[in-house]
């Protein structure tokens, strides 16, 4: 999954982009509100975590710049204002949540899990696709109740499927959610990764579809 | 806004009523002594010059038959000499003759011992209808016989004029001093006018209706006004600076809080260092807490300095109900209808801060929905209700709530500062917040004054 994340604090914005990292995440980094203005395709983000001090521009006026835009993914702002004052104009610039710093990143990942959860129109976090069951916090997968040995990229790829089961996926859409823009990207990564997938919860899943990408089966 | 009263050195208005008043019955109680004693000296003065004329008449008039008897060549030019105990009298005496009497004195007579000497003599004796004053001389004739000439005039008479004059007096002066004292009072009520304006002045900027002392007012306190408006302007501004600089402050320290608190999870991770780790989170942990809830307060109290200050309903409510039906989707957030909006006399940053922790609570905890109400429940009162329809809360949870860090349920996000720093903001803008709990849910009512 994609994040955009916002933050001009050098140290905070390296550590929160480890973090998501970790947690598979491909996060991008803007520092300014330049930089999010211009920020190319922010439909393909799963989420936008927004800090509202910027150095040159009040992040609320980026927020309402991106809504009027278009802009319909998440936005999570994630600042040092602690007001209800500033939460309340926060959220109805467009924001769909609010987090003031410091924020433990359990409770943050949980944030997010809830905003997708709620883009999703579901009440829980596990994805369901016949017998295969991803819990996208507990970072398990199961199918038919028996557990699914996944590495960090299988099991992110296996939840963009289940997150757009039954939607066809360029090789460039999942090179999209899957890595950060600043990664070397190579398309028969994306080859052998959904091969090594096929082989750990059957071939079935997965459609090829030539010449389009591919279609996994809900 | 708090209030604070100094303690008043009693009514100015009292102050001029006491003087005037004072004053009026002073000068006047002054002007009714004098004229009294004046009038009665003058009046006394009169009578004394009109007995002896009378009695240098009767003198001149009386004359001795040859025998000694006394008789007047004619009756004496008062008529009241000769109508019977009309108080003046007179009466004419020869040793060893008939006494020659006024026809007046139809009964008594007078004692001729006052008149004892060639010049006049006077004495207060009683005469035939009470005390008189009599005057008398003594004249001799060529024969050497002695004739007593006497004069009476009941002193009633005099008393009964100086009496008449003073009750006219003391109407006449008691209508002066009741005209003294309306004018007096008029001009009391006149010149306080601008002192009263100023009053309202400072009600209406109390009662939040206005933000600045308004009206004209005279060269005298006009300086004062000036000097007032001028503060309350530079308050104003050094509380929305204070606040800006205590948010800034804030800002400051959370962002490399949040990095202590990264550094402090990572070291959680690792085993050697869990334990130093989860020191350094707890303490970050708690300084968060104590940025959040001391911002809140300074920024509460701030609010409260301001004086002028009014929040409108439901105008306050629409935007961070709007806000949290965004927060908490799928729950539903229900304004009932109000007639008209009610203003209430409280800092609407304050306001909207605590009625925003109690609607994100409510929307934490409500299943489906959250109501809120606006309505004036006295004169002076307005009532907000807001009422989930959650799981509610125990007797003891209630008592516990206000206290920092108290968190009921760590499943639902929240920092458990929420109901504590409402409690300071309620305190602050004399607001009372009441938690009432049934199997319906959870009802938080919060009275302001109007």
């Amino acid at each position: 999954m994609r994040i955009l994340l916002v933050e001009d604090d050098p140290a905070l914005g390296q550590r929160l982009g480890d973090r998501l990292r970790a947690a598979d995440y491909a996060v991008d980094l803007a520092t300014n509100r330049a930089e999010g203005e211009d920020w190319p395709d922010l439909d393909a983000m799963a989420a936008i975590i927004l800090d509202l001090g910027l150095p040159d521009g009040d992040g609320l006026d980026l927020l309402r710049y991106w809504r009027s835009r278009g802009v319909e993914c998440p936005i999570l702002i994630l600042t040092a204002r602690g007001s209800w004052q500033d939460k309340v104009a926060g959220l109805n610039a467009g924001a769909d949540d609010f987090v003031v710093k410091p924020v433990r990143f359990e409770e943050l990942q949980a944030r997010l899990q809830a905003l997708f959860r709620r883009q999703m129109g579901r009440r829980d976090n596990i994805l369901k696709a016949g017998s295969l069951a991803l819990d996208p916090v507990g970072r398990m997968v199961t199918d038919k109740g028996e557990p699914v040995s996944l590495s960090r990229r299988e099991f992110a790829l296996l939840h963009l499927f289940m997150r757009r089961a039954g939607q066809v996926l360029s090789q460039a859409d999942i090179l999209e959610d899957l890595y950060d823009l600043d990664t070397e990207r190579e398309l028969n990564t994306i080859e052998v990764l959904i091969g090594r997938l096929r082989r750990k919860i059957g071939k079935d899943r997965i459609t090829t579809l030539r010449g389009m990408g591919y279609r996994f089966e809900a | 806004m708090s209030q604070t009263h100094t303690p008043s050195s009693g009514s100015l208005r009292l102050r001029f009523i006491l003087a005037v008043t004072v004053w009026v019955v002073l000068g006047i109680g002054g002007i009714w002594f004098t004229a009294t004693q004046v009038f009665a000296s003058h009046i006394e003065e009169m009578y004394h010059e009109e007995l002896e004329v009378h009695v240098r008449e009767l003198a001149r008039l009386t004359r001795l038959d040859a025998d000694g008897t006394p008789h007047l060549d004619r009756p004496l030019s008062d008529p009241r000499y000769e109508e019977p105990l009309s108080g003046f009298y007179w009466q004419v005496s020869v040793a060893g003759r008939p006494t020659l009497k006024s026809g007046s004195m139809v009964r008594g007579g007078l004692d001729e011992s006052v008149a004892h000497s060639p010049d006049i003599a006077h004495v207060v004796e009683n005469g035939p209808t009470g005390p008189a004053i009599t005057y008398g001389l003594l004249q001799t004739t060529a024969d050497g016989k002695q004739v007593h000439i006497v004069i009476a005039t009941d002193q009633s008479e005099l008393e009964d004029d100086i009496a008449a004059f003073t009750h006219d007096l003391t109407a006449w002066l008691a209508s002066l001093a009741a005209l003294l004292l309306a004018t007096g009072f008029a001009i009391i009520s006149f010149g306080l006018r601008p002192l009263n304006r100023l009053g309202k002045a400072i009600s209406r900027l109390r009662a939040g209706k206005a933000q600045r002392l308004e009206g004209r007012y005279p060269s005298e306190i006009a300086p004062l006004v000036g000097d007032l408006n001028a503060y309350i302007a530079q308050n104003s501004a050094i509380v929305a600076r204070s606040r800006v600089e205590a948010g800034k402050l804030a800002h400051s320290l959370r962002t490399p809080l949040a990095v202590i608190t990264d550094e402090a999870e990572r070291l959680c991770e690792r085993e050697s260092c869990a334990t130093s780790g989860q020191v350094l989170l707890d303490q970050a942990e708690a300084m968060r807490q104590q940025i959040e809830y001391q911002l809140a307060r300074t920024s509460s109290v701030a609010g409260a300095l301001v004086p002028g200050s009014r929040a409108v309903l439901p105008d306050l409510l629409v935007p961070i109900l709007n806000a949290m039906r965004r927060l908490h989707q799928g729950k539903d957030f229900e304004l009932a209808q109000m007639d008209a909006p009610l203003r209430v006399a409280v800092d609407p940053v304050n306001l909207a801060e605590l009625l925003s922790i109690l609607l994100d609570n409510a929307g934490k905890w409500a299943r489906d929905k959250v109501g809120v109400s606006v309505t004036r429940t006295a004169a002076d009162e307005v009532t907000i209700r807001i009422r989930d329809d959650g799981p509610g809360m125990t007797k003891e949870q209630i008592a516990l709530a206000s206290k920092v860090g108290t968190r009921f349920d760590h499943s639902v996000p929240g920092s458990g500062l929420g109901l504590a720093i409402a409690r300071d903001i309620a305190e602050v803008i004399g607001a009372r917040i009441e938690l009432a709990s049934s199997q319906q849910g959870l009802t938080a009512s919060v009275a302001i004054r109007a």
